[in-house]
């Protein structure tokens, strides 16, 4: 079969194809490959790799009428290619980034030197529900405070990648990038033999060694825990595979119990073992009903005055969310100028904030081209597509933001890029994304790649599993290596 | 290993085993329908006593006939002790430890419940069919521990394990032996005895103890003597004498386990020193009632110990949980 002649490209840049259909560099190799195989052949390997999908388990929740359901992964077999080269610099932007932000929240939980310099307005933080003033004053170790951070990147027509936000919360879908490689491995064998693909699965130990270093006991080997809200999580797979891969427990918020000590401990069948570091998969909402929300039944009562006086490490640390929100996202710029006196390497899409005035007039007058999105919401909601939207809805929408221009933030609508998906036995344009894990603790690390999200609907820019989203492997490819002649 | 998990283990094993000698109790009533002699009847509303479910029972349903009962039995998600209900529950607790159990495990369990899921109906209201697919449910129930027994570290969780499993298997032989009080002999009639002995056999064979029982003890089944077998013989594994020793061993492998080994060591005093022959039917059933009892003091010492030992630090005072439904 000759797959980039069958196939026809998108009017958004495609990862693998160049506009005249001819490979890209660092995809070379891999549609030389796919050339080879004879007709029938990749449908064949999809369904063994199906198959392969079952019997591991690898799954994620579905919440529905019938009840919680285990859904198989929905994975496509072409991986996505990036050349190496690219790849370091966006994985230099990415530490800088996560750099920065740190700095950010430690600096606003203590000093607050960027707002008495009048680089970031405090009104932000006072309308921000991820500031915690429970954290304020406190100095966690290594002044880090999110150890986990996703990225999630967007390419654009002319090909710039941007960071379309940052996830410190409770980011997830490591597991599924070490899951896809794993399932690509088995599917293209001999592919993986001759070329320089960079490995990724040395995540779980950085993860670990991430958690470990925030021991409160130097010198031990450390108990990390892995705290899950439970079985009815959708990303319940992911917590149990993250501890199942450190050798950590797998603990939900009534295994644990903090003492007069302020130490924290599991509740075994041996009594009461001390835990040193958790990983923590709930929102801080959940973390602590004496700290926070007094109803939550699945935190751990006391928990933030163990972490407050030293005697656990928790990851990402609570209140590490408020720089996770958009109108922080506009500032990041600044903030890494600010901060490390550097320019962003990644860009940001470019935003404007309502609150400003000349940018809000412009938001105004520009409504049909923009993408509108509140401040303090996540998940899509609240948010209006000027494009796709009706003049009807495009005047309502102005009067919200004339009437609380604080809480809107506009960005012109990207064509984000896409990469040749298998659908029946051809390869069509889908569009994607990159989530990059990265690990910020006693030093610096980033997945090499990161979760590739695909939206399986022809057309759609929409790439969450739940909703028809699927996931490629991400091959970070040596183009210098012997296996790419030019 | 967590306290949670642990618990989580135990009543998996205890679910499964609850669903395999339900239907084990279910295919010797339908054996012993068979036998009754003109005049004889079967007390529905004794066999839900028998298995403690006459008010849960009594909650749902208007009259105690063969219909009602068995759909409540088998496939009524509102009894905790159905055979659905079991198997279900049995199939959520294990997808909280995939990591710790064989991977086999989860598939096979998992297969379980979608087969329970398709065939209890016709299970529940076909004579014909009910005996093949409880059947299969028992076996498939079988594969399932033989998986843990031979491809599985045999380490603190299936300890767990086969603590729950042993609890519930002993408990519930009490319950089937004592499944012959459940028929009402007409006053006169002639040859009770024949029908007495094949009444006996049926028990025996719905623990599949019949071939067994006649090897070690006996030609003839006669009550007193099933009685002893299946409380007393230390070699069949479904005899509650068997399953105290393995609880004993369990234990034995468990930290902390003095105050849980004396609960368990009374138990057995109490059992080797009932004498069965000559009892009255009444005087037999207490004495069975009353090794329930001593079992459940069991769990109680266990989940006081091992799951809720952190809860009763914190109130002294409160009575412990003891079931889990």
């Amino acid at each position: 079969m000759n797959i980039s002649h069958d196939y026809r490209n998108s009017e958004a840049y495609d990862e693998l194809l160049e506009p005249g259909g001819q490979p890209r560099s660092a995809a070379r190799a891999l549609f030389r490959y796919l050339n080879s195989l004879q007709p029938g052949e990749l449908e064949a390997r999809r369904q063994s790799v199906d198959a392969a999908i079952m019997t591991m388990g690898i799954t994620f929740t579905v919440y529905s009428e019938a009840g919680n359901i285990d859904r198989a992964w929905p994975f496509d077999i072409i991986p996505r290619v990036m050349a190496k080269s690219e790849w370091m610099r966006i994985e230099e932007g990415l530490k800088q980034r996560l750099t920065a932000l740190n700095l950010f929240i430690n600096d606003l939980y203590n000093e607050q030197r960027i707002v008495k310099d009048g680089v970031f307005p405090l009104e932000v933080i006072a309308g921000s529900r991820n500031f915690r003033p429970q954290c304020l004053g406190i100095m966690p170790r290594f002044g880090v405070w999110a150890h986990v951070c996703g990225t999630d990147l967007v390419r654009d027509k002319d090909g710039t990648v941007y960071v379309l936000e940052d996830n410190l919360r409770v980011p997830s879908g490591v597991s599924y990038m070490l899951e896809n490689r794993q399932l690509t491995k088995r599917l293209f064998p001999e592919f993986f033999q001759g070329c320089d693909i960079l490995p990724v699965d040395d995540y779980p130990v950085q993860l670990y060694d991430a958690l470990a270093a925030l021991s409160p006991r130097d010198g031990e080997r450390p108990v990390v825990a892995v705290l899950t809200p439970g079985i009815f999580n959708s990303a319940y797979f992911e917590h149990s595979y993250l501890a199942q891969q450190m050798g950590a427990f797998l603990v939900e918020g009534s295994d644990l119990m903090v003492d007069a000590d302020d130490r924290v401990y599991m509740k075994t069948v041996s009594g009461p073992r001390r835990v040193d570091v958790i990983y923590r998969r709930i929102d801080d909402d959940f973390l602590d009903p004496e700290a926070f929300r007094p109803d939550s039944a699945l935190g751990v009562p006391g928990l933030m005055r163990a972490w407050r006086n030293g005697k656990v490490g928790i990851a990402n640390a609570p209140g590490s969310g408020v720089a996770d929100d958009k109108v922080v996202y506009t500032y990041v710029p600044k903030i890494i100028r600010y901060y490390l006196d550097q320019d962003p390497i990644i860009p940001n899409v470019p935003s404007y904030l309502c609150m400003d005035e000349k940018e809000r007039a412009y938001v105004l007058a520009n409504l049909d081209k923009l993408v509108v999105k509140p401040a303090n919401e996540s998940g899509g909601y609240g948010m209006i597509i000027g494009p796709r939207a009706s003049p009807e809805e495009r005047a309502a929408f102005a009067e919200l933001i004339r009437a609380n221009p604080r809480n809107y933030m506009a960005q012109p609508t990207l064509s984000i890029s896409t990469a040749p998906t298998l659908v029946g036995d051809c390869l069509a344009p889908r569009h994607l994304d990159l989530r990059p894990f990265i690990l910020q603790s006693s030093r610096l690390y980033a997945t090499t790649g990161g979760l590739t999200r695909v939206a399986l609907k022809a057309g759609s820019l929409v790439v969450n599993s739940s909703q028809g989203g699927g996931s490629k492997d991400t091959w970070i490819v040596d183009t210098e290596d012997a296996c790419y002649p030019a | 290993m967590l306290s949670r998990v642990a618990e989580n283990l135990y009543w998996m094993a205890r679910y499964l085993e609850r669903a395999e000698n339900t239907a084990r109790l279910i295919n010797t009533t339908t054996d012993v329908l068979l036998d009754l002699p003109k005049g004889a009847s079967f007390g529905w509303d004794i066999l839900l006593k028998l298995v403690g479910l006459d008010e849960l029972f009594e909650e749902h349903y208007r009259e105690a006939n063969e219909s009602n009962i068995l759909r409540f039995l088998i496939q009524d998600e509102r009894n905790p002790s159905a055979i659905v209900s079991s198997i279900r529950r049995a199939r959520e607790n294990s997808r909280t430890f995939r990591e710790i159990l064989p991977k086999e495990f989860w598939e096979r369990v998992n297969g379980l419940y979608l087969y329970v899921q398709g065939f209890a109906s016709s299970a529940a209201q076909n004579r014909a069919q009910r005996y093949e697919v409880l059947n299969h449910i028992i076996e498939r129930n079988q594969s399932l521990a033989g998986l843990l027994i031979s491809c599985m570290s045999h380490d603190l969780v299936y300890e767990f394990i086969r603590l729950g499993r042993n609890i519930e298997r002993a408990d519930m032989t009490t319950r089937i032996a004592d499944i012959n009080a459940a028929v009402l002999l007409p006053r006169q009639g002639g040859a009770l005895e024949p029908l007495q002995e094949r009444l006996w056999m049926s028990v025996l064979k719905a623990l599949s103890a019949y071939q067994m029982y006649r090897r070690h003890v006996d030609v003839h089944v006669r009550g007193h003597a099933v009685l002893n077998y299946l409380l007393l013989d230390p070699h069949f594994p479904r005899t509650v004498r068997h399953c105290l020793s393995e609880i004993e061993e369990c234990l034995a492998m468990l930290p902390n386990h003095k105050e849980v080994m004396k609960v368990t060591r009374r138990t057995w005093r109490r059992l080797t020193g009932l004498r069965w022959e000559g009892l009255a039917p009444a005087v037999l059933h207490e004495y069975l009632d009353q090794v329930q009892t001593d079992l459940g003091a069991i769990h109680v010492a266990v989940s006081n110990q091992y799951f809720y030992f952190y809860m009763r630090q914190q109130q002294t005072t409160s009575t412990a949980r003891v079931v889990n439904e």
